[in-house]
This record gives C-alpha cells, structure tokens and sequence, in this order.
C-alpha cells in the first residue's frame, strides 16, 4: 500500500510514507538488537505456545486443560502420569487401599518445600484437600467421592471414601491433587502468584493472560525430572500466528495445525502428531425419548451410527489429523476396543430399513445446539443425518453457555467435543447418571452392574478390562454415535516431545532437551 | 460555550449508565452458563447454586447492577472470574498495547492522509489520479489480508520483525517499535484512503471558492493558500473523519490483535466475551463507552470552537 502511495512523482514525498512506516522503524529495530536473536528461545529454556488462558492459581479453581503447562510448573502433584500414561509416585512415594478400597494411604516424600522455604507436609495436604472439597470450583466435583482426609503424621494422608473410586489415583495426578501452602493458599496474592511446592516459580516478567515465564528452584527435590532453567508459556489463540511464532523462531514449541505441518517441517521443526486428544461425540443424550420419542429406540440410535462415512470424514473434514471411531474411549487406554469399531458400517440404507423396522420410515426432525467447534462439522453432520431422514436444526449457543445448553435437558441430541482422559473418568461423564454428558441421567440395570463392577477395581492396570465391558456395552446399544477421535501435533525445535499420546494431560515433563 | 459543554457531558453521562445497565442485563441471561463454565463438567447443580449464592448472582438483577455501579463509582470493578485478575488492572495493561498500536497509527494516518490529500488537490494531474487509484487499493484490501501478507514477508521470510507479541516500549523502545510496526501499518491503510480522499474532496471545495481567488489576486503565494488558508478550513471535517477513525481502528485492532497475538483489548475482549467474564466485560464496555463519548465530545466541542452556529445545535 505505501509502496503504491510513494510512487508519486515528487521526489521530496516519494519517500515520506515509507521512511515512516518502514524503514525508519527498521532501522530502529536493528539498534534494538534485532528481534529474534534477543527474544529466541535457547537450548536451556523451553517456550511454548497454548491456545486457552489459564485460570487463577488459586487451587480450588485449577482446570485440567492447557493451564496444566503453567500451574503444573508450580505445584506438585501428589502422584503423576507419566509420558506413557502410566501413575508414578510423585510427591506421594507411596500408596495402598484398605481391603474394601475404602481408605486411601499415602506416604509423602520427606524433604520437599514450598518456595517460600515452608515444609511440604501431610498437614499441607490435608488442608488442601480439605479446602477444595469444600470450595465451589472446577476441582470439587473431582472430589465428590472423599468422605474425610486424616494427616495421622507428618508424611502420612489417610483418605477416608464414601465409596470406591476407581478413578481417584488418577484424579490425585491432576489438578485435585495439587499440595498448597497452607499459609497463602487463602490470600488474593494466590490466584495470581502462588506459593507452591512445584519445580517452578513464576516470574515477575509474567503478564496474566498473556505470557506466563517459569523460573526453576534449585531446592526442588526432583529438579532432574525438569532439564529447562526457563520456560515461557505463551498464550496464542490464532493458530496461524503460533505458527507464524514458530516459523520466525520466537517459540520452539507449539501446536502445528495440519495446514501448516508441511511448512514447519521445512524450516527444520520435527512434528509429533498425536492421533487421538479428543473425541467429536454425537451423544444421543435423549434415551428414554422424553422430550424426542424416536430416541429411546435403540434401532433409531443404531442408525444414526450407520449414517456416518467416518473415514471420508476424517480424511476430508478433518483433513486428515483425526482417527474414525465408534468409542468415546481413549484408544491409548484399556477400556479401547478395535473390535467394537465394526460394529457400524456406512450404510445409509441399512439405517434407513432400521428406521422404518422402528416405525419411523419417514424419518423425524431434531434441534440441535451449534456451538462455536461445531461450526466445521454443522453440514456434514446435517447432510449425514437427512441422507436418512433425519431433520436437523441447529440453535447458535453463546460459548459461555455451553456446559448449560447441554445440561438444560433441551437437546435430546448434541454434538461434544470432550478431551480423551482416563476410562473411569470418561465412562464417568457419559454414562453414569450424574455425568454431565449423560443430561437426560439414563440408567440401564446392566450398565448399572458393569459401572459397579469397573469403579471397584482400584488396581489402575486392571481397570481397564472392566471398563471395556462398558465401553462394549455403550457401543451395541448406541449410547451415542461417535464420529472420530481428533488429533493435533506439536512442532519442536530445540527440544522433544516425549509424549505418545497415551497421557493427555498438559505437562512441560512431556517435554526434552534434544540431543 | 460553557452551558454548551455542560449538555453535552450530561447526556454522555447519562449515556454512559445507560449503555453499562443494558450490557449488565443483556449478561444476565447468561449468568447460569457462566457460573458452569467457571465450575467446569464436574459440577453439580448444588455447587453450582453455592457458586452463584458466593458470586451474588441469587439476588435480583437491579441490585446486582446496582451494586457493580456503586462499587464502579467507587473506582472497584472487580475482578474476572477466571484469572482473579483486577478489572482496573487487566483493562490498563491491555489498553497500553492497544493505543500504542492504534495512537501511533492514528497520527501517521493523518500526517500521511494530510500530504496526500493536499497534494492531490493542489498538484491534480498523474499525482491526483495516482492519489486515487492508491486510496480506492486502500479501501478494498481488507487490513486483515494485508497483515498476514506483511508477516509472511517481514517476519517470517524477512526476519526482519517479530511475527508476533508485544514488548512494551520501557522495556526496549527499539523491540517496541518493532513489535508494533507491521500491525500500525496493517491498521492505518483504511484509514488513509479514507481520510486522504476526505481531505482532497475538501481540498477541492476550498481551492475553488471566491476567498481562495481574492487571496491570488493580492499575490499571496499558492503554498501559503494551499496550507495556511484552504487546509484550516478543510481541518473541520477532516477532524471529524479522523476520529471515526480512531473509533473504526480500535475495531480493527480486534482482528489485527489476534492475528499478531498482541495482548491489547481486541483480543482480550474477545475473549471475555467469550468466556462469559462479567467483571471484564464490564469494565472494557464502559471504558469503550466512555471512550467513544470522550472522542465525541472533544469533536463536538472543537466544531462548536470552530464554527459557533453548531453550539446552537
């Protein structure tokens, strides 16, 4: 444009735009010492970009997603999934239920301190333990199951259970089991600069909201597990500008959309995808068919299944960065079945005849809640569905009434894209009644049995077979209709990503130093 | 004058409360959703009755509006439900990205719209008819468009600017200005085929009028009249498009901002918008009110300066 503008004919003018707008400020950018060279990352730091802002610091509030990478920095958790998804002793070295997996015992590691100097202590986390059960906030709910907390002695935590919880170690590995200094952990100063006992603190260059630098202790007690001195976490929604952040070498890693991929790569950053993070859900929440009869039938159910070409979908759509499923299930976890993949073929006149054999051969019609991520797959899905007879309308739903939209009982069916997680939390919130994406709160006697059955086994190896009974029984009788598991990738330069998928938390320990 | 003044800070003030009560309540539809987002998927509907009873939301919407003015008089807004960052705080912080990007743009846009317009107006000819086909490119290229070419070229191939983020000027001035470049000049494009083209037109009318040929007939020098005669009383509307412009550039930041991940009100509002950040969205309306009215009446005022018969309006 100024270009365009400069080319008048009068010499005095010809340069005035661009001697303003460029040059000028060129020239200053060089006296300003460049702007990669002081601002790239070097081998010793670790600078990502996330998409979502993370919340307060404040324990209670914590969210499980992408904040992980700031406020897994600064506390310590109680136990930790590591890189294949396996529970490892963290601050808990070890752990042991009674025989009714009732009680919970935990011995602390000795020697751990908060970065205020204050010692981590059974007392520490008892009380904020005790403090989250008691807090509204993201994490309560991830309590719901704890009756009581002891701190018989200084390592020791007892957790006294209302009933076995199957998912409670792996809930201890994630922001519910995050150990806060007692002494602050009330004050404002928390939700914004917190004293924790984690491998980093924050530094005083952070911007909330904005770029979050994490400086390492050198009195932490696992400081090998954490080779950066310095990690910048920096918030970029757009996915074009991390990779453009990328691309100009002010970040090594970040989020490597798929259009992108090819462009990264040939400026030299290694791209891990991961196959699966995510799950895009059709839930046929509507089960008893109360407010949309044709639902309760598991006939119509199954034929919705059968009106998805998921490979075309995932190929197309998806372009390619997906995995066609019939499960909500990690597939990196045990409750996954390839078996149960088959159960559904694209077959729009099979569904069709499955249709009429329910008595509704000329199809139904069905309001759906558009939320902003369901923008991309609106047509496909509506196309699918009307192939065989299936009206849908979508109502446009505000982003801060998602969670509600879907919990109002308004929407016998919606689609939801939920993060992949651990099989007791996901068979937890789609199929037992209390699950948020289970709204209509069905219940089946033998889904009931198998749900005891799975939430019993405390042993996180052996759950996993348990759960498979569910996932097999979801499946067959069309509790939803998945579509695909979505994957993303992320781009490294300087350093690794050592993650495989298998554990979908946010954590810098998914992270290296590359040889 | 000053009863002149005095009406209009009334009516912007009452505008002002007006256009706060409409957001508050245009939000309270959603005060439910809201409180689930914070709570997140786990959240039973107790916990989510004992959130609002905690945040204040089971009283009535006029006390609860109520009370956010009273506490707003009181220079509290607040604090965001999700970050627990200040309101007043989190507003300034984004607020120093934005007019830097925006103020430094506003004031290239009309030294450079001033030279172009004047120029074409007084020169006509290949530079006028270039002036125009340079303001019409102006007008049609979206700045959106421009800003991802720039970067691709700048910062990415180029290396010579940052793709993205911002350094704040006391940190290093020189990281400053070359944070804030490509951005100012994606922003300021519209608006100098606007206002270059305003000031021409108006340029124009001024060069034909009879006080411009009595000025040449007492051999005033044609520069002297292009610059100290027909360009102040040109200045008038000129002054006002310009500060449409400012207004139109700070809604344009909100793309430009995402684009170059630049933590300014854009980008922040967006977001809060998004998440439903009551406290936040608050606050950044009623500084955008406040604004809009502030930049209102400094152009009212100076019109009714300039010209006395629009103080009778």
């Amino acid at each position: 444009m100024t270009r365009i503008r400069s080319n008048g004919p009068r010499a005095r003018f010809r340069a005035l735009p661009v001697a303003i707008t460029a040059s000028a400020l060129l020239t200053l950018t060089a006296c300003g010492g460049g702007t990669t060279g002081s601002s790239s990352p070097g081998a010793e730091s670790l600078s990502l970009a996330i998409q979502s802002t993370p919340n307060s610091f404040d324990p209670t509030q914590l969210t499980d997603g992408q904040a992980g990478y700031v406020w897994g920095a600064l506390y310590d958790t109680l136990l930790y999934t590591d890189n294949k998804g396996k529970l490892e002793p963290n601050a808990a070295e070890s752990w042991k239920y009674s025989s009714d997996g009732l009680n919970l015992t935990l011995k602390l590691r000795q020697g751990m301190k908060f970065s205020s100097g204050a010692a981590v202590d059974a007392a520490a986390v008892k009380a904020t333990l005790e403090r989250t059960m008691a807090t509204p906030g993201a994490q309560q709910g991830q309590l719901a199951s704890v009756k009581s907390v002891e701190a018989p002695d200084a390592t020791t935590v007892v957790i006294h259970l209302k009933q076995p919880d199957g998912s409670l170690l792996a809930t201890l590995s994630m922001a519910a089991g995050v150990i806060g200094d007692p002494a602050t952990m009330t004050q404002k100063s928390t939700a914004l600069n917190p004293v924790g006992s984690g491998p980093y603190v924050l530094d005083k260059s952070s911007v909330t909201g904005t770029t979050y630098v994490l400086k390492r202790r050198a009195d932490y007690w696992n400081v090998k597990a954490y080779p950066f001195q310095s990690v910048t976490v920096k918030v970029i929604q757009d996915p074009t500008a991390s990779s453009n952040a990328l691309q100009a070498g002010q970040i090594n890693a970040g989020p490597a959309a798929p259009e992108n991929s090819a462009k990264l790569k040939a400026t030299g950053y290694k791209i891990s995808p991961l196959k699966a993070t995510a799950v895009a859900n059709l839930v046929l929440a509507d089960r008893a068919g109360s407010i949309l009869k044709p639902l309760a039938d598991p006939r119509v159910r199954q034929a919705i299944n059968m009106a998805f070409d998921r490979p075309k979908i995932a190929e197309q759509l998806l372009k390619g960065a997906a995995q066609p499923t019939l499960q909500v299930f990690n597939p990196a976890g045990g409750a996954y079945d390839p078996a149960l993949e088959k159960t559904y073929p694209f077959d729009p006149a099979a569904a069709k005849k499955l249709l009429a054999e329910a008595g509704y051969a000329n199809g139904f019609s069905v309001t759906m809640p558009g939320f902003i991520y369901t923008k991309a797959f609106e047509p496909t899905v509506t196309q699918a569905l009307d192939d065989i007879g299936i009206k849908v309308k979508w109502t446009p739903v505000p982003a801060q009434n998602n969670f509600s939209a879907i919990t109002s009982k308004k929407y016998p069916m919606f689609l939801f894209l939920d993060g992949l997680s651990i099989s007791a939390r996901e068979a937890g919130n789609n199929f037992t009644p209390g699950g948020f994406l289970n709204p209509f709160h069905s219940t089946d006697p033998e889904l009931t049995e198998l749900l005891g059955q799975a939430a019993g086994e405390l042993d996180p190896a052996k759950s996993g077979a348990a759960y498979k009974k569910v996932n097999e029984f979801a499946v067959k009788d069309a509790w939803s209709s998945p579509i695909s598991f979505l994957g993303n990738s992320w781009a490294t330069k300087g350093v690794v990503y050592l993650g495989d998928g298998s554990n979908t938390l946010s954590t810098i320990r998914a992270f290296g130093i590359s040889d | 004058m000053i009863s002149y003044v005095l009406r209009r800070l009334g009516t912007s003030l009452v505008l002002t409360v007006l256009v706060s009560m409409i957001t508050f309540f245009l939000l309270s539809t959603s005060f439910d959703g809201i409180v689930r987002s914070i709570l997140g998927t786990g959240a039973t509907a107790a916990t989510v009755q004992a959130k609002k009873a905690e945040m204040g939301m089971d009283r009535p919407v006029i006390v609860q509006y109520l009370d956010w003015l009273l506490h707003a008089l009181k220079g509290d807004f607040g604090v965001s439900y999700f970050t627990s960052q200040p309101v007043g705080t989190a507003v300034a912080d984004h607020l120093t990205v934005t007019l830097s990007v925006v103020v430094v743009a506003l004031f290239l846009t009309a030294v450079i719209s001033v030279v172009l317009g004047v120029l074409a107006a007084s020169r006509g000819g290949v530079v006028d008819r270039l002036t125009q086909v340079a303001s019409l490119f102006g007008y049609i290229v979206p700045n959106l468009l421009l800003a991802i070419g720039l970067v691709v070229v700048f910062a990415v191939k180029l290396d010579w600017l940052p793709a993205t983020g911002y350094t704040p000027f006391a940190e290093s001035p020189g990281r400053w200005l070359a944070s804030i470049t490509i951005p100012v000049i994606a922003l300021m494009v519209g608006g100098i085929a606007n206002l270059s083209a305003q000031i021409r037109g108006a340029m124009i009318g001024e060069l034909r009028k009879d006080y411009v040929r009595t000025l040449r007939t007492r051999g005033i020098s044609p520069r002297s009249i292009v610059l100290r005669h027909a360009l102040r009383n040109a200045a008038g509307p000129a002054f006002t498009v310009l500060s449409l412009e400012f207004i139109a550039m700070l809604g344009g930041a909100l793309i430009i901002e995402n684009v170059f991940a630049l933590p300014g009100i854009g980008s922040y509002s967006f977001n809060a918008a998004l998440q439903g950040d009551v406290p936040i969205i608050m606050g950044l309306s009623l500084f955008g009110v406040l604004f809009i009215v502030g930049v209102n009446l400094i152009v009212d005022i100076v019109n009714g300066w300039l010209n006395p018969k629009a103080r009778q309006q």
